[in-house]
Formats: structure tokens, sequence, C-alpha cells
């Protein structure tokens, strides 16, 4: 015969639940306690390492690039905030926002000549020349943190990979699968033609064309009709070093 | 860095695109501020004042062998023309005056210059201005005729001096009264 549920049974039930959830918040509050004082510790460890390191992080860009790296392993972002000891400690944050209002300015600047496009390599150079009196030397690794931290304001900025080069876009073109190819393939010379694209990526001309109208027409490609073949020649400013063309008379 | 004489040309000077007119508007607009920034500065230093679109070394570049279309060089000189930073001498367009400076700044290099050499009540022929001593070494020396007769006659509206005729038009001469 099964035993019904008396009301001792249930009193048993319910201190024993009681018990361990007693227990339970023991051992949690515990792990909880322990944690806590590991992450301390690492803290303390981290701020240790970045107050000794200071300098380094600040002058030495392949070892802030480390730095990042280690930080983004242990989950931490010292550029998340302004606020908190990182950016008491480092400047950090300053740092890159800094970079970023630079690479904005030099967008902006080259927009007339570029369409907006503008290779990683160039940028970098221009931000390298602007800063000449700014003491540390800065990478491609760190535009693309800044440019990274300007997604905040918006989808204006954007880092395309186009074949081997990385270009960054300050215009909101959207660039299509088509553009994309035309860009790789005026990498080789800075300028493609009609024929070239048609023959090298297997298009019929009218899409070439199109794509390259298309192109122009956001002014990120120039004509050149000067050649002596006579074959009209699109350029793109944003594959070939602009600065080399067009001085630093606009920066 | 190529260079023109002992002018030293832009970069953008090197980049094919740039002789050509280009059809987008704002890449266009680009351009022209580019090539009138270009001619100002070239003239300014060479001391050229008439340009002949048709044949000015500026507009060419053997180096990538690429020459600005007819059209081309009308649209870069109009724009300075519109700005008034140069006149057309004709109505075909054939020679174009480039005024670097302002007619309203080549009188002020006037004054400067009379004030400068003390010359307040002097009388001078324009010949001299152009061309003698005291101009030597001043933006002054070698101003074209044209350009110069036109700042004093401003000058002379203003009442700063009066040009008097000589027997030819060698001779004019200006009595500065300032």
């Amino acid at each position: 015969m099964r035993r019904r549920p008396g009301i001792g049974g249930l009193q048993t039930a319910a201190a024993a639940r009681d018990q361990y959830r007693l227990l339970g918040e023991n051992v949690a509050k515990l792990k909880m306690d322990l944690m806590k004082e590991q992450l301390a510790t690492f803290r303390s460890q981290l701020e240790d390492f970045a107050r000794k390191h200071k300098n380094d992080i600040r002058k030495n860009p392949a070892f802030r690039s480390q730095f990042h790296e280690m930080c983004a392993k242990v989950g931490v972002d010292p550029l998340a905030s302004n606020k908190g000891f990182w950016a008491e400690l480092l400047g950090i944050g300053d740092f890159y926002y800094e970079l970023g209002v630079q690479i904005v300015d030099i967008c902006l600047a080259t927009r007339p000549h570029n369409g907006g496009l503008i290779n990683l390599e160039e940028l970098c150079r221009l931000l390298n020349q602007r800063r000449k009196s700014a003491r540390e030397a800065v990478t491609e690794d760190d535009c693309l943190r800044a440019i990274s931290k300007l997604k905040v304001l918006g989808n204006g900025f954007e880092v395309i990979s186009v074949g081997k080069r990385k270009l960054v876009r300050s215009v909101p073109t959207e660039l299509n699968k088509d553009h994309n190819e035309i860009l790789e393939l005026a990498q080789a010379n800075g300028f493609v033609t009609v024929e070239e694209v048609a023959r090298r990526l297997s298009w019929s001309s009218g899409r070439a064309t199109d794509a390259l109208e298309t192109l122009l027409d956001e002014g990120l490609a120039m004509i050149d009709d000067g050649h002596r073949d006579g074959k009209r020649r699109y350029w793109f400013p944003c594959v070939s070093s602009i600065s080399s063309f067009v001085g630093n008379e606009t920066l | 860095m190529q260079k023109l004489g002992d002018f030293k040309l832009p970069n953008f000077f090197n980049y094919p695109p740039y002789f050509t007119l280009q059809p987008v508007k704002d890449t266009r607009e680009k351009q022209i501020q580019l090539w009138k920034e270009l001619i100002l500065d070239y003239c300014r230093t060479q001391k050229i004042f008439i340009v002949e679109p048709e044949n000015f070394p500026l507009f060419t570049n053997s180096g990538i062998e690429r020459s600005l279309s007819h059209e081309a060089r009308e649209v870069f000189l109009s724009a300075l023309v519109s700005e008034g930073r140069a006149e057309w001498m004709d109505k075909g367009h054939r020679k174009c005056l480039v005024l670097w400076h302002r007619i309203q700044d080549w009188a002020d290099l006037v004054l400067r210059f009379v004030k400068d050499n003390g010359l307040e009540d002097s009388v001078m022929t324009v010949e001299e201005i152009r061309s003698g001593i005291e101009s030597r070494g001043t933006e002054l020396y070698g101003i074209d005729r044209t350009v110069l007769m036109r700042a004093l006659k401003l000058l002379e509206h203003k009442g700063k001096l009066a040009i008097f005729k000589g027997t030819s038009a060698d001779d004019e001469g200006v009595k500065f009264s300032i």
C-alpha cells in the first residue's frame, strides 16, 4: 500500500530543501568571493602592468597592438569607456578619440579627390604626416581600432577589403560585387578600360560600362581620354597613392 | 618632382585624368579649383601676365604625354575670369590677361612703393615705375604696362595721383600727391 504524504513528511521535505538552499547559497557565496578576489587580483595585476608599461603602450605601436590583443583575450576593452582607470592611467581612450577625429578630417579633406574612398595605407600615412608633432607613431592597426570606434556615430565609416588592400569608406555609397571587382582590377595600374574589365572579368561590355559609369558618378573614378590609343581610361584615386598626386595642400 | 623651368609643379600635374575635363560635377569643381590655383601660382612666380591658351607650356605635360583639350583650357581660364582673376583680351579668347594680384592690390603695391621711396610729391614716368632703379626687386618690376595703367587710373580716380601725357605713349608721366 502506498503511503500517503502526511504533514510530518511535508515538513521534513521542506526543512531539507531549506538546508540544501542554505548550503547552496554558501557554496555560491564562497565561489563568488573567490572569483571576486581573483578578479581583483587580476585587475590590480593588469593595472600594475599597464602602469609599468604605460610609456611603451603609448609610444610603441607594436606593443600597443599586443596589449590590445591581450586585453581582448581576457575580455577587457580599454576603449569601451573614457571613464575609469584605463582613461586615467593611459589616456588611451583619448588617444583613439583623437585619432578618430583626425581620420574624419582627412577623409573629408580628401573626399573631393577620391570620392570618399581611401586606401588604409594612404590614410595611415597622411595621419602620421599630420601628427608629426605628436610623439607616437600610428599603425594601420590603430587606424582600424579608431575607425571601429567611429561606428557609434552611425554607419558613416566602414573598412572594406578589396583584393589585398583595405579601403576606408566615408560616404554611404553601396559598393556591389561588380564595383569591388573593378577596384581590385584597378589596383594593378591605377586605371582600367571598359575593354580590359570586360575581358578580364568575362563581362559584357555593357555591364562593364554600367559599373564604371556608376563609379564615375559616385566620384570614385576619373576619366582620362588623353592616351594616344584613344581608349578612355578610368582612374581610381582611392587605389593610387593620392598624396603623391594631389599634395597635402588640401590638408 | 617634375619642374617647368624653376617652377615646382604640384602632384596632380602628373595624374593623367586631370588633363581630361571631368564630366561629374563635384570632381570637375575640384579639378577646376586645382588648375586655377596652379595657373595663378605659375604666372605669379614666372611673372607672366598674358596667357595664350593654345600656346601655354603649363597646359602640357610631356612626361605623361597629356595635354589639355581646347575646351579644358577655355574652361579653366574662364573660371579665373569669372572670379575677377583674369580677363579675356579679345573676343576670340586667344589671349588672356592673368591678374594674380587684382587691380586694387596692384594699386596698393604702387602706393606702398611710393611711400617706401619717399616719392609722395614726385613725378615719375610710367616706364620708370616698371623698370626704374627704385622698383628693382619689388613686385612692380617688369609689371605689364596694361595692368600698371589700370592700377594708376584707379589711383587717379581716387585723387592719389595725376596722369599726364607726354609727346608719345612711351613717356606718360605720373604726378603723385598722396
